[in-house]
């Protein structure tokens, strides 16, 4: 028969500390010219809070694409006011792949990202409020509905708007449908944003 | 003291809008896609939760779904619309998958020595780990040239026993051919097989919590694992720690084989899809580093 028994299971407490599992080496392993030992590294530094700035440090200069998601997934984790300012740094980056990664490391933070997003709102660059409508759209906040209904009234950017009446069509209640309207009046001109705002009236009032 | 029993109420009404809106929210939070022919099996499970939790209507419970911070209604919701069910050769088109596409695809240009390593986890009472097994030994036409590792994990050691013990009544061998019955399995009584010992000790069972990186530790250069409907289970969090730990086990251009519902484009873009006979499986690159 083909088939071999594997070796016998080492229960997990007999298997010895890897290489390196003290914190200085950890912090030291993040900047490994090894991927995997970079990896690695992020990795059991989810248990130290106090590395969560280094691992930023690491953010900012990495490259591997599968570092920098765990990069991610550890800073998750460690979410808090200050790594939230720190990830916000790459809305702005020229690389669409860390953007991509930032938006979805905030969407899935849950208590310290919508004072900063929404701070985003009024940001210079249209492409970083649509961002943060992005990001607001996927938050468990209950201010969100409340914050893009203010987005339909102010923003000057019909992208903008029409990623804000897209995460209405989820979030929204019958309060924004009086905003929608008015914005159907704003941009007549501008057919897919007219057909974007029916298909979130229908949704919210549910047909 | 007056107790009023609570009022029955009719089924809510669920507008196509608002079952488009739930569908889309359901897909982006767990990569599970109805289709409209699962309507009503959909609605059937909302009125229920709409129901438990109190809620007036279905767009008073939505509400509360989306925004409820700790995602645990979220939790009860997929608990209800997933069937947790095991039996031989469920979702079989992976196991023909596996030996008519992946196998072929892990041992091109490699060494015999090299034994091939699959791990099944969760392998819950050992039906999924038996039928790759089965699968291998029955449909690979290359299986006595290699050797092969199966591994099996779960985080229950009851159901653990379970699978070691290989028994199993007529519900869970309702698709094993009755040729591979009789020739693996023995009778222990009515309506109760055994797998056969050779088979039973062909695969190394060992107790791990998935979530604990100690505890997948021993797990290394993995060709094929197999993890169906579990991640459903997860949180979003979770579920990414999980799948980045399978990017890690897995030797370069190793396969993940995900439950037909779930989606790893949900969870992380370090995998590449693969179609393989009639389901979609995903590689970790070949050049990964």
């Amino acid at each position: 028969m083909a088939l071999l028994r594997a070796k016998p299971s080492a229960p997990p407490e007999s298997l010895p500390a890897a290489p390196g599992d003290d914190r200085a080496s950890l912090l030291a392993n993040l900047h490994s010219p090894e991927p995997a030992v970079r990896r690695g590294a992020a990795r059991a530094l989810t248990s130290h809070p106090e590395a969560a700035m280094a691992l930023c440090d690491r953010l900012d200069i990495e490259t591997s694409p599968s570092v920098r998601a765990v990069l991610f997934t550890v800073l998750i984790r460690q979410e808090s006011p200050a790594v939230v300012a720190r990830l916000l740094v790459h809305l702005r980056s020229d690389d669409a792949a860390l953007r991509n990664g930032t938006i979805e490391a905030l969407q899935e933070m849950r208590g310290t990202v919508t004072p900063h997003v929404r701070d985003l709102l009024d940001d210079p660059d249209s492409d970083v409020r649509i961002f943060a409508v992005n990001i607001l759209g996927a938050l468990c906040d209950p201010e969100t509905p409340a914050l893009l209904v203010d987005v339909l009234r102010h923003e000057p950017h019909v992208n903008v708007c029409a990623a804000a009446v897209d995460a209405l069509a989820e979030v929204g209640t019958p309060d924004a449908i009086e905003a929608l309207e008015a914005l159907r009046t704003r941009f007549g001109d501008e057919p897919f944003l007219t057909f974007a705002i029916d298909t979130t009236i229908r949704r919210i009032r549910g047909g | 003291m007056t107790i009023s029993a609570r009022q029955p109420r009719s089924p809510p009404t669920i507008t196509e809008d608002e079952y488009a809106k739930f569908c889309e929210y359901f897909y982006r939070k767990t990569g599970i896609q109805f289709q409209d022919t699962k309507k009503y099996y959909v609605e059937r499970r909302i009125a229920d939760r709409i129901d438990k939790t109190e809620t007036e209507s279905f767009r008073d419970y939505f509400t509360f779904l989306r925004f409820q911070a700790s995602g645990e209604e979220l939790q009860h919701l997929v608990n209800s619309m997933t069937v947790n069910e095991t039996y031989f050769f469920r979702e079989d088109y992976q196991f023909e998958a596996l030996v008519k596409g992946i196998l072929p695809a892990r041992t091109h240009n490699r060494s015999q020595r090299d034994p091939i390593r699959i791990w099944s986890i969760p392998c819950s009472s050992g039906e999924e780990p038996y039928s790759i097994a089965l699968s291998i030994l029955e449909r690979w036409d290359q299986a006595d040239n290699w050797d092969i590792e199966i591994y099996a994990s779960d985080i229950d050691s009851r159901i653990l026993n379970e699978a070691r013990t290989g028994l199993y009544g007529a519900r869970s061998l309702q698709r094993v051919p009755p040729a591979l019955l009789s020739k693996y399995f023995l009778s222990r009584g009515e309506d109760s097989w055994q797998i056969c010992e050779d088979l039973r000790n062909s695969i190394d069972f060992s107790l791990v919590n998935v979530v604990d990186p100690m505890q997948t530790r021993r797990f290394r250069n993995v060709d094929v694992i197999f993890c169906r409907n579990m991640l459903i289970y997860f949180d979003d969090v979770a579920r990414r720690e999980t799948v980045e730990m399978f990017y890690e086990l897995l030797s370069p251009g190793g396969f993940v084989c995900l439950g037909h519902s779930e989606s790893m484009s949900r969870m992380t873009s370090l995998f590449i899809p693969r179609k393989f006979q009639d389901t979609i499986v995903y590689q970790k690159p070949s050049k990964a580093e």
